[in-house]
């Protein structure tokens, strides 16, 4: 109403004539690229004053975890007399670029995947880790492959030299572990099954729980708009177990087409759980038309329909409140099997929130930066549950649960972590034909047809 | 404000500094004797300072809204009632001081401008939110992903050659075939059959034909989502239709999966004619009303029979409104998006135009192609547009 009201006298006129004006040109493709000298031997800095004891935060949480987060906070603020004030927007992905982009950046932005804090460490508005932070002490605590994921590709000489190449952007503060294998603990007690360590021992646990009449996995992918994720997780979860980290990276990051015949290979493996009759509750009309978060629902029942569910963490929220009431007895957790047994733990599946500073010059928010991203952030967080701490240092009598402590362990224990791969590649494939290539696949499409489409549709 | 500014230079120019009393008391002095078709150069300018201000005042109540929550006590239902004083107090205040402007300029001038004055912000707004974002969509369907570069017509290359659009182009025109006929038969059907009812039996039937297109589309479909819904055999039926079908000893159906013969698609526009039957039959029902009792009489007197009377004599009478009708759900159908995207997403071959945009827009962030979808459809309602504009032109003449 105050736009149309504000327009006055010969608007009209003057709004054609600016929409023809302003429809001629097209959008500046260096938008975004605001001030900053690459991050060479300048600081990347914001608009913000430095040294006034008060750091800006944005980031994506809101409710609950907010509170939770500023609770974590709350002693630290106290203690060093620096104020934190949290923004959190739901649409942190756009609304960042669009505050850096109008010189309004805040002093630290939580980035939930690498891909967005490299196209700003690219145009020099974040401040490189290294001149702040002990990388080596990180490296040390943190779970390997969340500071390598933030290093800026590129090559730093030479004719084509990216500023600031080769360099760190960011250090985690939150970790997700995705990589996981739900089951109902009474029945699986009663029924003495063990956690496979091996794909081959999984394979044979299916077998066991066929033969006591139970369909062995829950699946469920229905998500309205978004269906195919949860078969998403499942290929890259095959990929990763399959062949381990190295093609992973490789195949997220493109460097192999995604209907390389590994990658197919995975889809075939995976069609002998997901395709094969009695493998999977309800055959593959149930799994596509069952949502999500009810997935679980026939492991619960008493007996249960089927024994296994693979999903991240945050399985526990989709959990009916009476089962969330009495967790440690009514679901169990083991990590999801690597190909070949090993020492460690099965590299994992995950991700992590990565806290950036763009305000490189102010003292609070380097001494906040400090704090987020060591092994002494986060133990109300994690009391309160819903976090998980991204060292392996972090003391785990801070987890509220034996479920979430086993979550933890898995994770912190892990070979390495590699980031949701839906998530790092563009997203017409990562959210578009990867989703919905995976149900065309389910529904009967063959494993060479539905990755070859997808690699067709990655962008040149 | 580049405008306004224009016209009230040379006005202006005699008051250098406008010290405002003198002016008042001239103003107040008002002598009638004076000529009337002279400037008021205290009106111009009063309307002037207090248009700028009562802007600046609306301006900064709204940005302080919206930034400063705390001001307000963080309360939500505070914020939006003072959002509408503002608005619509404000609204007045920009009218009146503008209207006090235009009243300030000489004779010939203001009866010139006055219609102008109080249309602009009308027809600004209709620039701003409609002509100018139409432009740049035309603008843009020919420019690349993230309109940086102009790319000719590449992307209505990509858009015409691509499966995915000819599948849409294709269930759009079976939406086009079946929504709006079945909509008018069944809205001309309800009408006819309500008008033979006793009073209080047609409001009550018209009324609950009625009452679904007082629910959201996004609403309605989520309701229909719940009766195609699918449960595996084992367990209870959640869903309306395959509990029906299972009653009678079918095996449950994944029917939102099932496009052989199309049968998803067709169960979608299910959906779309149970929203729009309400407003196809309340049209078409006061039309019935409007037929002459005369011209039935005569027919019946000629000896035709019920129907001939109908086909013969109350349809041609209310053709003008059939017409109408069948337009609206026209166009509404080429729009379609809700109820697909909320039921299938556009998977299993029932992906439709509007869908595809959105999908080309938001998934794949592709602005071009997008772009150039949603211009093709705009030249495909235009002529049904132009249609409607000469239609209602034709009817506004025979009354």
């Amino acid at each position: 109403m105050a736009v149309a009201t504000r327009r006055r006298l010969g608007a009209l006129g003057l709004a054609v004539g600016l929409g023809l004006a302003m429809s001629g040109c097209l959008q500046d493709p260096d938008e975004g690229g605001g001030g900053g000298s690459g991050g060479t031997a300048g600081f990347a800095d914001n608009s913000s004053s430095d040294g006034d004891g008060k750091v800006t935060i944005l980031g994506a949480y809101g409710g609950d975890e907010k509170a939770n987060f500023e609770k974590a906070l709350a002693p630290f603020e106290k203690e060093s007399g620096i104020d934190i004030e949290y923004t959190e927007d739901s649409d942190f992905t756009t609304t960042i670029k669009t505050r850096v982009a109008a010189g309004d950046a805040p002093d630290i932005g939580f980035f939930p995947q690498p891909g967005g804090l490299l196209e700003l460490a690219a145009t020099g508005d974040i401040q490189p880790i290294d001149t702040f932070l002990d990388i080596g002490n990180l490296q040390k605590t943190l779970v390997p492959g969340l500071l390598e994921s933030t290093i800026l590709p590129g090559d730093p000489t030479g004719d084509d030299a990216v500023a600031g190449a080769g360099r760190m952007y960011g250090a985690p503060m939150r970790l997700a572990n995705k990589s996981l294998v739900w089951y109902p603990k009474k029945a699986w007690d009663a029924a003495g099954y063990k956690a496979p360590t091996t794909l081959e021992e999984l394979t044979a646990l299916e077998a066991q729980i066929r033969e006591s009449g139970i369909t062995p996995w829950c699946m469920a992918w229905n998500a309205d708009q978004a269906t195919g994720w949860v078969g998403t997780d499942w290929i890259e979860q095959m990929v990763l177990s399959l062949y381990g980290p190295d093609v992973y990276n490789e195949w997220t990051s493109h460097a192999i087409p995604f209907n390389d015949p590994q990658i197919v290979g995975a889809f075939d493996e995976f069609a002998k759980i997901a395709k094969t009759d009695g493998q999977v509750y309800g055959g593959v009309q149930t799994v596509v038309n069952t949502q999500v978060a009810e997935s679980m629902v026939p492991a619960l029942r008493n007996p249960p329909e089927c024994m296994l569910e693979r999903q991240g963490s945050f399985e526990i929220s989709f959990l009916p409140a009476k089962i969330q009431a009495d967790l440690d007895n009514e679901v169990g957790v083991f990590p999801f099997p690597a190909k070949e047994a090993s020492a460690e733990a099965p590299p994992i599946l995950g991700g992590a929130d990565l806290a950036a500073l763009f305000n490189g010059n102010d003292p609070d928010a380097i001494e906040v930066m400090q704090f987020l991203t060591s092994d002494k952030f986060g133990a109300e967080w994690a009391q309160a549950g819903g976090w998980l701490s991204p060292h392996k240092t972090f003391d785990p009598a801070n987890y509220p649960n034996q479920t979430t402590k086993d979550i933890a362990a898995a994770a912190s224990g892990a070979s390495q972590v590699v980031f949701d791969g839906s998530d790092v590649m563009p997203k017409e494939v990562g959210s578009g034909t990867f989703w919905t290539g995976m149900v065309e696949w389910i529904q009967g499409k063959s494993s060479e047809d539905t990755t070859a489409d997808i690699e067709a549709s990655w962008p040149q | 404000m580049t405008a306004g500014t224009d016209n009230t230079v040379d006005v202006e120019a005699p008051e250098p500094g406008d010290p405002t009393p003198p002016e008042d008391g001239r103003l107040n002095g008002g002598d009638p004797g004076s000529n009337p078709e002279a400037a008021r150069p205290a009106k111009i300018v009063i309307g002037l300072v207090g248009f700028v201000i009562a802007g600046w005042f609306m301006w900064n109540a709204c940005l302080s809204f919206a930034y400063y929550p705390q001001w307000y006590g963080n309360s939500k239902i505070l914020i939006g009632l003072l959002a509408l004083v503002v608005g619509v107090g404000g609204a007045y205040l920009l009218f009146y001081f503008l209207n006090m402007f235009v009243e300030g300029l000489p004779g010939p001038i203001s009866r010139w401008l006055m219609p102008y004055a109080f249309l602009a912000p009308g027809y600004a707004f209709i620039g701003l939110m409609l002509l100018y974002p139409a432009i740049q969509t035309i603008n843009y369907s020919f420019a690349n992903a993230d309109a940086t570069e102009y790319v000719g017509l590449d992307n209505y290359r990509t858009v015409l050659t691509s499966s995915q659009f000819h599948e849409a182009i294709f269930n759009n025109i079976l939406w086009l075939i079946v929504v709006p006929v079945t909509t008018v038969c069944f809205g001309v059907v309800v009408a006819v059959l309500a008008d033979k009812l006793s009073t209080n039996g047609e409001k009550v039937s018209k009324s609950v034909i009625f009452l679904p297109m007082a629910i959201s589309f996004v609403g309605a479909s989520t309701i229909w989502l719940l009766v195609y819904q699918y449960d595996p055999p084992n367990e209870d039926p959640t869903g309306l239709l395959n509990a029906v079908w299972r009653a009678f000893g079918g095996e449950p159906q994944t029917w939102l999966q099932n496009s052989t013969l199309r049968l998803n698609s067709f169960l979608m526009m299910v959906i779309l004619i149970w929203l729009q039957v309400g407003f196809a039959m309340i049209l078409l029902s006061s039309a019935i009303k409007g037929v002459p009792e005369d011209t039935i009489e005569a027919a019946r007197i000629d000896g035709a029979t019920e129907l001939q009377i109908f086909f013969r004599v109350v349809i041609p009478q209310i053709k003008g409104t059939i017409i109408t009708v069948f337009i609206t759900v026209v166009i509404l159908v080429l729009k379609v998006f809700d109820i697909v995207y909320v039921l299938t997403d556009g998977r299993d071959k029932t992906q439709v135009i509007a869908n595809e945009f959105f999908a080309k827009l938001f998934r794949d962030s592709q602005s071009g192609q997008a772009s150039a979808i949603v211009v093709i459809l705009l030249i495909a309602v235009t002529p049904v547009l132009i249609y409607q504009v000469r239609h209602f032109r034709n009817e506004e003449l025979g009354r």
